[in-house]
């Protein structure tokens, strides 16, 4: 009886096991796709399976958070009818938002699409848009003080706004600058398994760069 | 080990392992039959799937076996579900059809008589931003729209005059709650403002005809204003202007915040720098304490508070034709109160609900030579309605309210009083048809009783849109609207029953790339206008004898994106208004609407020194107005009106706004009508005064100054 019992066990183990390495493999594939989008036909080639695995993972956010990522990037990269882009990964986050999900990571890219609705047409949204699109920055950075996308995304906007006002960007700079101490701190715990949300680091590193 | 454990031990481990793959392709196509690519396809429940290709051809393979369900997505498109039976091999599943899903996004909206204001919104015309920054508004919600097309501009009044109909036809609303005296009380020829600040909202919505059946006691247009939702931070903002100044503070957290505000204004030491035209004994002042609160609440909803309380007063001396010396001295007081609290909510089953009350109390006591008048006004108003989505193509709207009034005139020192009371009870509803995402047919019934007239009412409206092309569309819109006669109309005769206008209007709307354009023609008619014997200071025998119309073509267009940094809009709105109402026997041309009306508003962003430059100018072909001298009834039109202004906004840092205006730059001597001796001089003349501008022009200074010390401020001081 011991014996069927261990069996049992070992069997639903494996099994359970199998689905969950089923899931970390299949993210993996579409993160490194990811990295590798040069089209919006490929942006949303991964974007769709980012929303498949969504829908056979309901309680995982991070595969709805990657298709909400491909599209804000997608509409910020392409020639395509980005308010729709931003609109559509509005519409993921909010999905994750309507089933109580909530992290720095969730709120950094609700900010990164406001950002990217600003920059559609900065004439007459930027006065109205850029505050709320800090709060919600400093919110993200409020849930992970150790966020460096959070503190990058809000080094980019502050830089926009200094320019804007024809002020010097010294404070945008000294947050790139955290942003990427962050990153390196990041780095540590990143390896081939690693599925949490990674990116941002080069162009920060750039944006940095730019500063001197 | 028995040999059926090991048997099931296999079987538990078959689940994982692939053992046959089969092949499922086919091709996506869209409700007109035209291939579709960019559909997400999968087996539902796996990862298994694929995206469709730029014909619409997909071709995957999945390792599940067995009766599968094959899903399609697609963002604008109804998800597909069919079954499939995975046995290895290929499974060809021919043309599948997605049907097109109607969302607030791709909806075509109805444009006939709306304007709005909104950041959320697409097809808006104005931002709420834009009417804090029009030169010739003065900050006032009112003066921004008179810039939009469908209004008169009446510079002695300061009030909405929408297409041929008075101040009185536009009905005022925050939150769907009615607002008693939303404008603050006048006297002689002083021109007003609205009460609100624009700051308090985040959208509005302005109707010049065919509007929902939402709304009643509006002969004319309904102005819409929506509060702001939850604000993000805590802060404290700092006005100091030329003619007073004020503080707000906001206290928020993650579910509720609220703000505090408190105001003075005192145009004393102003009007001892600048000379008037008016002969002031006691400037107009004032102060007011408002305070709004906002509360989230699960599944999106939201709670919303909101009381402001003010007084204020002024004091002046008014010619009188053909009498020497300062004429009558009139003293205005007014106290104001506004209350209203209002929730809502989505529920289960697609039912949205919402619920509110408000209540409006003003105090006018007037004194006028030495006669004492006190006005007491006060209104409530209770509303429930729900809105259904059947699907995405139908939605309905079901509406309750009820408004009690109570109206009193007193002489205070005759001991004289008349008053009235009503309780009005309202049902309506309202229905959506999406035939598709381009066309919509809105059909809606709004009934009402009075228990003080005894009357029983309904008003069908009915309204459709079609979308064109991308950018453009029409619409159409027909209704009927009923009007309650004004207090001071009711007070005298309690059985005067509803005034009724017929509106029918044609809309085309464009917007493309920051250019918008918008022609609307329209027609209103009007039957049971109140008409009286007498004067205004002398009515008698009220009756609804009245009728008219009013009907003409406006033409608005904006353009955000040709010249850079430069936004510009353009308004042309022609009236062509007769009526016969109050003391007139025949229908005339109202004072209050000018044939051609035009409007030019032009704002320019300097980037090199952090600030906005205003320009505005308004101009119409003058008032009518009756010479006793001359035969008839609005015999004479007074020169054209013209008004100039502009304005310099400087932030010299994202929370310092410096704002520096002046209206009528040139210092035109407009005249709004005329008054007349009520008898003639020994010549036999009727001898006439001008009513014109209070003074030449207005100059306004204010410094804004937003301190804020959340966390989001601490967060960047500390980095």
């Amino acid at each position: 009886m011991k014996n069927l019992t261990l069996i049992l066990v070992l069997a639903f183990m494996s099994s359970l096991t199998a689905l969950a390495s089923e899931y970390e493999e299949a993210m993996k594939a579409q993160i490194q796709k990811m990295n590798n989008i040069s089209s919006d036909a490929e942006a949303q080639d991964v974007k769709n399976g980012f929303l498949r695995i969504a829908q056979a993972n309901m309680s995982e956010w991070l595969p709805m958070y990657y298709a909400a990522l491909v599209q804000t990037e997608a509409g910020l990269r392409f020639d395509v009818d980005k308010d729709a882009y931003f609109e559509e990964a509005q519409s993921y986050l909010k999905i994750l938002q309507d089933a109580g999900a909530s992290n720095s990571e969730i709120t950094a890219l609700e900010g990164y699409i406001m950002m990217g609705m600003v920059s559609v047409d900065p004439g007459s949204r930027g006065q109205s848009m850029s505050g709320p699109t800090m709060e919600t920055f400093g919110k993200a950075i409020g849930q992970d003080r150790s966020n460096p996308r959070a503190v990058y995304l809000m080094a980019q906007m502050e830089r926009g706004i200094a320019q804007f006002f024809g002020q010097g960007t010294e404070k945008a700079c000294g947050m790139f600058k955290m942003s990427l101490d962050l990153f390196e701190k990041e780095k540590e715990k990143i390896d081939e398994n690693y599925l949490l949300p990674s990116w941002g680091y080069e162009q920060a590193k750039q944006m940095y760069e730019s500063c001197n | 080990m028995s040999t059926r454990l090991i048997l099931f031990f296999f079987l538990l481990m078959s689940q994982h392992v692939a053992l046959t793959q089969t092949t499922i392709s086919g091709i996506i196509l869209d409700h007109k039959g035209k291939e579709l690519p960019g559909a997400n396809i999968m087996i539902k429940g796996s990862y298994d799937g694929t995206t469709a290709d730029i014909s619409g051809k997909f071709s995957f393979e999945t390792s599940k076996e067995g009766f599968q369900i094959l899903l399609i997505k697609m963002m604008g498109f109804k998800a597909v579900e069919t079954v499939i039976e995975c046995t290895g091999g290929e499974i060809e599943v021919g043309n599948l059809t997605l049907k097109e899903e109607i969302t607030d996004m791709n909806a075509v909206t109805i444009s006939a008589g709306a304007l709005e204001a909104s950041d959320e919104n697409k097809a808006v015309v104005l931002r709420p931003l834009d009417i804090v920054t029009t030169p010739s508004a003065m900050g006032d919600i009112t003066g921004a729209l008179q810039t939009l097309p469908g209004t008169s501009t009446v510079g002695n009044d300061g009030r909405l005059f929408v297409r041929g109909g008075d101040a009185s036809e536009v009905g005022i609303y925050i939150d769907g709650l009615f607002v008693g005296n939303a404008y603050g009380s006048r006297v002689a020829n002083v021109p007003t403002r609205t009460r609100f600040n624009p700051n308090l909202f985040k959208g509005t919505f302005f109707s010049t005809g065919g509007y929902s059946a939402e709304f009643g006691q509006a002969l004319s247009s309904a102005l819409a204003l929506s509060t702001k939702d939850l604000s993000v931070r805590n802060q404290g903002d700092l006005s100091i202007m030329s003619v007073g100044g004020g503080y707000s503070h906001t206290f928020s957290s993650e579910k509720q915040s609220i703000t505090a505000s408190a105001n003075y204004f005192d145009l004393g030491p102003y009007q001892s720098l600048i000379n008037q035209n008016f002969d002031f004994e006691s400037p107009a002042n004032g102060w007011d304490f408002e305070v709004a609160s906002q509360k989230k609440l699960s599944k999106g909803g939201h709670l919303k508070a909101l009381f402001r309380t003010e007084g204020g007063g002024m004091e002046l001396w008014q010619p009188v034709p053909g009498v020497e010396g300062r004429g009558v001295r009139i003293k205005l007081n007014n106290d104001y109160t506004y209350g209203q609290a209002n929730w809502s909510n989505f529920l289960s089953n697609d039912w949205t609900m919402f619920g509110g009350v408000s209540y409006s109390r003003n105090v006018d006591n007037i004194l006028y030579d030495s006669l004492k008048i006190k006005n007491t006004g006060e209104t409530l108003h209770a509303k429930t309605y729900g809105i259904k989505d059947f699907s995405d193509r139908i939605s309905m709207k079901l509406g309750l309210e009820f408004f009690r009034q109570n109206y009193s005139e007193a002489l205070p020192n005759e001991n004289l009083q008349r008053n009235f009371k009503d309780n009005r009870i309202f049902a309506y509803t309202e229905w959506d048809w999406y035939l598709s995402s381009k066309l919509v047919f809105r059909t809606g019934l709004r009934a009402g009783s009075s228990d003080l007239s005894s009357q029983l009412w309904a008003d069908p409206r009915v309204s459709f849109a079609f979308q064109i092309s991308d950018a453009s569309k029409v619409s159409l819109a027909a209704g009927t609207f009923n009007q309650m006669p004004v207090e001071n109309f009711r007070v005298l005769n309690p059985n005067l029953a509803n005034s009724e206008a017929k509106h029918l209007i044609a809309n085309y709307f464009f917007q493309k790339e920051g250019r918008t354009f918008r022609a609307e023609a329209f027609y209103k008619g009007y039957n049971n206008l109140v008409t009286f014997d007498g004067n205004q200071m002398d009515m008698s025998n009220l009756q609804n004898e009245g009728e008219g119309y009013a009907q003409g073509l406006d033409i608005f267009f904006r353009d955000q994106s040709t010249i850079r940094n430069t936004d510009y809009w353009v308004t042309y709105s022609f009236v062509d208004s007769k009526r016969q109402f109050d003391q007139f026997e025949t229908q005339v041309q109202p004072s209050f609407a000018p044939r051609h009306n035009f409007s030019l508003v032009i704002k320019h962003f300097i980037t090199n020194l952090n600030s906005q430059i205003g320009f505005s100018f308004t101009a119409n072909d003058g008032y009518t107005y009756t010479d006793p001298n001359l035969n008839g009834e609005m015999n004479s039109k007074t020169k054209s009106f013209q008004n100039l202004s502009l304005s310099w906004s400087y932030l010299p840092k994202p929370n310092l706004i410096i704002h520096l205006a002046c209206t009528n730059v040139l210092g035109r001597e407009n005249v709004f009508g005329y008054s007349f001796s009520q008898t003639p001089n020994e010549d036999g003349v009727y001898v006439s005064l001008p009513s014109g501008q209070v003074a030449p022009r207005f100059l306004f200074l204010g410094v804004f100054l937003t301190l804020s010390k959340d966390k989001t401020a601490n967060q960047l001081n500390n980095l």
